[in-house]
């Protein structure tokens, strides 16, 4: 989703291009801050309703110093990870299994297809009856939101596996669990890939609100907590922040994944499928 | 999704129609019934409290009470009334800047940075600050959907216009067509299938937008209505709630999204799948 804007064709474009095309986002970033900047006497509040951005960044200055943010940060981090592992890992394993298995999927369709459309967001209250507010709450609606994407990613990548291929493995006397690893996890991976981008989205937000509701920490947290003592800098400091942070998710490990994968077996896949 | 197109299956010989339907039937309600069937003997063998996991008569007492006194119809109608306000709003905005972006490389330039960091944090994130500028309530709301929808709706905008191909325009041009008629006549059109069939993932956003929203600064509302049960312990009003939250995704999914993507489909034959 947040390939968002950008959509640029995949081909290297020339240096000056890419240099005049940085230039002028900076201008826009400049733009905005300077909008920013100057809507703040004419809204006339207080720092309390309206921030500026000097607020802000002293307010960063501060968090860094006394150590919160990173100390939030980790912890989003950490919350954020393990979710999106086991959510994925389940995702992928219950996937292959209702792509291969008749009987499973069809007693398990229907009953995922209804748990499917009760949104993660639905579940926190009764989490936190269960569980309290803390991390088991938040990590337990991290991996409902990654759970489902990723499993039906991989649904359709396991049954558009090229039945050639597996013939040719079992024609070869291949063994089951070799059609798995040698055909049926290979093409399902683009799949896999996309499912975990999308519950990585997804994610990000649950991982947001839910730290909202139930966390003492994080970044959610942080957004949270400002309003809540009247320091709404903080707020704006956790808002930049998590804006940031997916972006540098986005860019520097969803995408490289996404690309190394399609790259080597996406179209291969393809190739196979039309001939 | 069904299970015939499956790649171990297809070797089977196909079973009649019929008798597949009557397997599919009992294969996929055997997994409520046993979700059922725990949760009605639970309380029998193990003691808890009864917060915790309310019996199912609990549940149906409260979707009683609440259909009968009404609050269960006010909570939907003041949901819905939100998202699809903020819908209107979001996308009122997303089309008209989509294009923007998608037809000036220079107003491209200068704002996809911008574009991709508010992106990243719009939805629940604006929350806290929304209840200081507009208050708990609608304002509030209805701003967090409006710019989820928004940001969703404005990548579908402008892949949309981009993906018209370069030879129509070129057709429209050489036929003398430009400015104006170029954007009624081609860009419009052409990038409605994909702002269409990119609604049902906008409003994947702005219905978790909306019930995460309304828990945190509603005053009514499903969302509302499920978290402020936790301070009561009233679990039954919970479970309503979910069950609530996800038929209405079901309905609107199976009569809304798939009519529209049916619609595009039937007319400009573009689905992919």
């Amino acid at each position: 989703m947040s390939a968002a804007i950008t959509a640029a064709p995949p081909r290297a474009r020339p240096f000056g291009r890419r240099f005049g095309r940085g230039l002028k986002g900076l201008a826009g970033v400049l733009l905005l801050l300077g909008a920013w900047q100057a809507s703040v006497p004419l809204v006339g509040m207080s720092s309390y309703f309206y921030p500026s951005p000097a607020d802000v960044i002293v307010a960063f200055a501060d968090l860094v110093r006394k150590g919160i943010l990173p100390v939030y940060l980790a912890d989003s981090m950490i919350r954020y990870l393990t979710g999106l592992t086991i959510g994925a890992l389940l995702g992928v394993g219950l996937g292959v299994l209702i792509g291969l298995h008749r009987t499973a999927s069809l007693a398990l369709s229907p009953l995922f297809r209804f748990l499917f459309a009760i949104v993660e967001v639905a579940w926190i209250p009764i989490f936190v009856v269960w569980f309290g507010y803390g991390v088991k709450t938040i990590v337990l609606a991290l991996i409902y939101v990654v759970f489902f994407p990723v499993l039906y990613n991989t649904l359709l990548g396991v049954r558009t596996a090229p039945q050639l291929l597996v013939n040719a493995v079992r024609s070869l006397g291949g063994s089951r669990l070799q059609v798995l690893r040698l055909v049926i996890l290979p093409s399902a991976l683009p799949g896999i890939i996309t499912g975990l981008r999308v519950g990585a989205g997804f994610a990000f937000r649950g991982l947001v609100f839910a730290e909202i509701v139930a966390a003492k920490t994080g970044i959610g947290y942080l957004i949270f907590e400002g309003t809540q003592s009247q320091q709404t800098a903080r707020t704006i400091v956790g808002m930049i922040v998590m804006g940031l942070l997916w972006l540098a998710i986005d860019q520097f490990y969803l995408r490289p994944i996404e690309r190394a994968t399609i790259q080597r077996w996406g179209l291969t896949v393809d190739a196979e499928q039309q001939a | 999704m069904t299970a015939a197109t499956g790649t171990q299956h297809a070797r089977r010989g196909p079973a009649p129609i019929a008798q597949r339907r009557r397997e599919a039937l009992w294969l996929g309600t055997l997994p409520f019934a046993v979700a059922l069937a725990i949760w009605w003997v639970l309380p029998k063998l193990v003691d808890y409290p009864p917060y915790m996991l309310p019996s199912i008569a609990m549940v149906l007492d409260y979707a009683k009470e609440s259909v009968l006194d009404g609050s269960l119809a006010k909570n939907i109608g003041a949901s819905l009334g939100r998202l699809l306000l903020g819908f209107v709003i979001g996308m009122a905005l997303a089309i008209p800047a989509g294009l923007a972006i998608a037809l000036n490389r220079h107003v491209a330039d200068m704002f996809r940075p911008v574009l991709s960091f508010l992106q990243a944090i719009a939805g629940i994130a604006w929350v806290p600050l929304t209840i200081i500028w507009f208050g708990v309530g609608n304002g509030s709301v209805i701003f967090v959907i409006a710019n989820t929808i928004f940001f969703a709706s404005l990548y579908n905008t402008v892949i949309g216009v981009q993906s018209i191909p370069l030879a129509l325009h070129r057709a429209v041009r050489s036929h003398g067509g430009s400015g104006l008629s170029l954007l009624t006549n081609l860009i419009l059109p052409g990038a409605l299938v994909q702002i269409l069939l990119g609604i049902r993932t906008s409003m994947a956003y702005g219905w978790r937008a909306l019930v995460a929203s309304e828990m945190i600064a509603g005053s009514n509302g499903l969302g509302f209505m499920t978290m402020e049960a936790v301070q009561w312990q009233r679990t039954e009003v919970i479970i309503l709630g979910m069950i609530v939250i996800g038929l209405i995704w079901v309905v609107m999914d199976r009569t809304v999204f798939t009519t529209i993507e049916r619609r595009t489909v039937g007319r400009w034959g573009l689905l992919q799948r």
